[in-house]
């Protein structure tokens, strides 16, 4: 298989995609409608990124697909719309994956917490997120499970999964820097995170979102030293500035991709970007791997 | 063992999430008629306010932050329907919070909405994506001090901005204070809009809060 050949070439750098978010809020995705449903409403505008990604270099995007569980589609009052949303994301993406590129299943969390933050039990993630993969496991490569900020969460995905899926697991926490370390919001250290992520023999560990690119070389310096798995990085284009209703990623291109440098460098795997990146940057990432 | 004793043994019990011993703590000064105010201020007060600066510091995250509170929320329910008549402890205001509408992101105005109530406050949380209406009906009906409007999405900010202009429209910008939450939200989008104000997590809500209300 492609991405485990990848996996053992030692000098191959797996380039991810950007995002697909702040993508779609500058096509003008419109207010509170969330990005799954664009594969029905405007599956143009979707097939679009997916091919602007390709386009740009990425090895591999990702579904358009991150709150496509039953439990997040029912905060919208679509959860009855599940089938076709997914069947959309995979037909969209499908049509513009080039040969030998991938088509990475994206599972984002779920929304609703554990007690005491939420009232969401083990059986009801396992259920959805089991919903979500077996509707995207005739169309996808392998996954990524991103995003996530309690572990326990993480590991019900990895397990819904394998239930339904053999495929290669990405799993991709998102943490926030204190002054003791990393930890996830839910207060699951980067330490603890990566040691339970090896005890379920996750194919690649990794972190995205939430932290940009400064913060993720630091922790990447850390994760390197906890594991020996390839790792996953996918942090934001900076932090945002908002001003108005509108929300602006300046930091320069140049400026994210010296930090993407510097983690290849240190190891980093596959590398990509989360809010705020673009085509662009990945184009630029793109001359950067292939210049090494 | 002293009052003094008491109160420090209940803001551990609450600083440490042990809610079977705040549980027990506030069952035995109901049951030895302690002086059931100051059983609250120095005793559960003092301990949500240690466990939301051990949050901001770092050492706590949100599942103590929540449980903190939600221990805090039980013992007063044991407590306060044996506060004598006329001995109340006064609710330190009225707050009517909603996540506004278009948005279904609940979390930090749930958060927001159980710290205040641990601290006092009467809190009427509507939930998550509310109509402006809706929130400023409700907040005429429970005479409410303070509004507060979470956002979590920039495309969904303009709500907030929606419940000042239907406000001034009603005639009723000076009745009620308007603060707004959510991670997008600056101080530019609160003097934009003319709000009150606006918090970058729960611990500044409150203070926020108090100092509208000059508690």
């Amino acid at each position: 298989m492609l991405f485990n050949d990848w996996l053992e070439d030692n000098s191959k750098i797996i380039l991810f995609n950007g995002a697909m978010g702040t993508e779609l809020i500058k096509r003008g995705l419109p207010p509170g409608k969330i990005p799954d449903l664009m594969n029905i409403e405007n599956p143009e505008m979707i097939i679009d990124i997916h091919k602007s990604y390709y386009k740009a270099g990425s090895d591999m995007c990702q579904t358009n697909s991150f709150g496509s569980t039953p439990m997040n589609l029912k905060r919208y009052n679509l959860e009855d719309q599940i089938e076709d949303i997914i069947t959309k994301a995979l037909e969209n993406i499908r049509k513009v994956c080039p040969k030998d590129h991938l088509v990475v299943a994206d599972i984002g969390p779920t929304g609703e917490f554990r007690p005491p933050v939420g009232s969401a039990t083990l059986e009801q993630w396992h259920s959805s997120f089991s919903t979500q993969a077996k509707l995207l496991e005739k169309g996808v490569d392998l996954w990524h499970i991103e995003t996530i900020s309690d572990i326990e969460e993480m590991i019900t995905a990895i397990k819904a999964i394998r239930g339904v899926s053999q495929k290669p697991i990405i799993a991709s926490m998102t943490y926030q820097k204190t002054k003791r370390g990393f930890f996830t919001i839910m207060g699951d250290s980067l330490e603890k995170c990566i040691e339970l992520l090896e005890n379920e023999k996750v194919d690649v560990i990794g972190a995205n979102c939430t932290i940009g690119s400064k913060e993720m070389v630091e922790l990447f310096k850390i994760a390197v030293k906890l594991t020996n798995k390839p790792f996953s990085v996918k942090p934001n284009a900076g932090q945002p500035r908002i001003e108005g209703a509108r929300t602006y990623y300046e930091q320069p291109i140049v400026e994210f991709t010296k930090d993407i440098y510097e983690m290849i460098q240190n190891g980093a795997k596959i590398v990509g970007g989360c809010c705020g990146t673009s085509p662009q940057t990945i184009k630029e990432l793109r001359k950067i791997i292939d210049s090494i | 063992m002293s009052q003094e004793e008491i109160y420090t043994e209940i803001c551990n019990a609450i600083v440490n999430l042990d809610e079977e011993k705040a549980i027990n703590l506030a069952k035995k000064a109901v049951k030895e008629e302690i002086d059931l105010l100051e059983v609250i201020e120095n005793g559960y007060a003092a301990g949500i306010r240690r466990v939301g600066e051990l949050w901001e510091e770092g050492e706590f995250f949100l599942p103590e932050l929540m449980k903190g509170a939600q221990i805090m929320q039980n013992c007063m329910d044991i407590i306060i329907p044996h506060l004598q008549k006329g001995s109340e402890r006064i609710s330190l205001g009225t707050v009517v919070i909603a996540t506004i509408e278009g948005d279904i992101h609940s979390i930090g105005k749930t958060i927001v909405a159980t710290m205040l109530r641990a601290y006092g406050f009467e809190v009427f949380d509507l939930g998550a994506d509310v109509p402006a209406e809706k929130i400023i009906d409700i907040a005429i009906e429970k005479n409410a001090d303070i509004i507060g409007v979470s956002a979590l999405l920039t495309t969904t900010m303009i709500g907030q901005k929606k419940i000042i202009d239907l406000l001034k429209e009603k005639n009723l910008a000076d009745k009620f204070k308007v603060i707004f939450g959510g991670a997008p939200v600056t101080s530019t989008w609160v003097e934009e809009c003319n709000a009150d104000g606006f918090a970058d997590n729960a611990i500044e809500a409150i203070q926020l809060v108090k100092s509208l209300l000059n508690k």
